[in-house]
């Protein structure tokens, strides 16, 4: 039982050949076998959002999303969301708003951010609030992290 | 998780030949109810049948009335703009459910499978007296919503059965309503007790033509508060008469006591809620 299945993926733009058993979550294939830890495991149940990543272009929680349900999917992690050296203007909104303490929280923040601006192209504070929702912080009070997706937003305008 | 067999069904007969011919199978929609209940052992599939790549079943439809499809997401019936336009209550609700990680995900059939009477999809569906397509062996058949529960987490649904599609009936485009969902946070909640209430009034006269008053999380399944409704139905809608309805759903209600809340508070939620729903259809530019 449980025999395992043929995937064909798409991660960070680059494509993915790979045999798994069913019963392995995205999270996982993307944490254990293809070494992409950016995205971490907070609760497992999809309660706290620091494993979001996107897939299809919509943000999800990979610890409820199955391996085998992602075939044929485009998949984009913490990790893809640069190229080369510079950061992305999101990511750099962070680290100069002071958003990031811990650490643990800030790929899933930041990626759920990035459908944000890609969704709803001028958000009200509300907007971002309920966007944001899905994504815990323990550290931050979520103050600075307001301050740096407003900062992406005048970036990327 | 324990290993299962993962089945990908390309047709809605395939998906109800592996539910006869597999041992103890499950079905997957969006998974947010389904690989919890996995991961804590609740449940121990040992095949998975996977629907998402059945056609026709996952969109949203208009001719004179919606029909949706059971995979349709809740984030998609979120932000509908034609749902937003004609039947806006059932926005809110769905915007309610989880997060947009869970709402990308979780599908208004997999919501109403999973028999919650917390269920934020069943109340403001209840309301809006709706009807479920089935598809099984021999065909097809259609059942209202409010024969569907039976229970908590216990539905009509045969073992070889799946629910295909949700029907709105047109009338419910001129009702105005509201989901009130309470709880100790404004996402990521279940409803402490869930109030959807569709109207049907002349705003002027307050004159109540018809009334729907669905709660959630306060009985074993999603009810219909029908006393109340009959209190209100074709009568003025004064404060004292709003009152005694809001007191008659209270009644109605058989909520429990559990870690979110005590089924007394429940029912004065309940009670508070039922008027203030009114209240709020009523006079919707009220502060």
């Amino acid at each position: 039982m449980g025999s395992k299945h043929r995937i064909q993926i798409t991660v960070n733009e680059e494509e993915y050949d790979l045999l798994v058993h069913p019963n392995k979550t995205l999270l996982d294939l993307l944490r254990y076998d293809l070494g992409l830890t950016g995205t971490k495991e907070g609760c497992d149940e999809g309660d706290c959002g620091a494993c979001t990543v996107i897939v299809d272009g919509k943000v999800v929680t990979a610890c409820l999303v199955l391996a085998v349900e992602a075939d044929g999917a485009t998949i984009t992690t913490i990790e893809g969301l640069h190229k080369g050296d510079a950061l992305h203007p999101i990511q750099q909104a962070f680290v100069d708003s002071g958003a990031v303490q811990c650490g643990f929280c800030t790929p899933g923040m930041i990626l759920t951010t990035k459908a944000l601006l890609d969704e709803i192209p001028n958000p009200s504070e509300e907007d971002i609030k309920h966007y944001l929702e899905g994504n815990l912080c323990r550290c931050t009070g979520y103050t600075k992290i307001l301050d740096a997706v407003n900062i992406a937003l005048q970036q990327i305008k | 998780m324990k290993r299962f067999d993962y089945i990908r069904p390309s047709n809605m007969n395939d998906a109800i030949a592996a539910l006869r011919e597999n041992d103890n199978p499950y079905l997957l929609a969006g998974g947010t109810d389904l690989l919890i209940g996995m991961k804590t052992n609740t449940v121990r599939p040992k095949c998975i049948i996977d629907l998402k790549s059945i056609p026709y079943i996952d969109a949203i439809e208009y001719d004179s009335g919606f029909k949706i499809g059971a995979l349709t997401t809740v984030r998609d019936i979120e932000v509908s703009p034609l749902i937003q336009q004609k039947i806006p209550a059932l926005s809110v609700a769905a915007g309610t459910l989880g997060s947009i990680q869970i709402r990308n995900r979780a599908t208004i059939g997999g919501n109403l499978c999973h028999g919650s009477p917390a269920a934020d999809m069943a109340a403001i569906l209840l309301a809006m007296n709706c009807e479920v397509n089935i598809a099984a062996d021999n065909g097809e058949r259609t059942i209202a919503l409010d024969r569907f529960f039976t229970g908590p987490n216990s539905t009509v649904l045969g073992n070889d059965e799946v629910l295909s599609e949700i029907i709105i009936p047109k009338e419910i485009e001129q009702f105005k309503g509201v989901y009130l969902k309470h709880g100790p946070r404004k996402a990521m909640d279940i409803g402490i007790v869930n109030i959807a209430v569709l109207l049907d009034a002349d705003v002027n006269s307050g004159l109540c033509n018809r009334i729907m008053i669905a709660l959630g999380a306060v009985a074993p399944t999603p009810i219909r508060a029908k006393k109340a409704e009959e209190l209100l139905n074709g009568k003025s809608l004064k404060p004292e008469l709003i009152q005694k309805a809001a007191e008659m759903a209270s009644n109605e209600a058989k909520p429990i006591t559990d870690f979110r809340a005590s089924a007394d508070y429940r029912k004065d939620l309940v009670k508070s809620l039922v008027a203030e729903g009114i209240r709020q259809i009523l006079e919707p530019n009220r502060d």
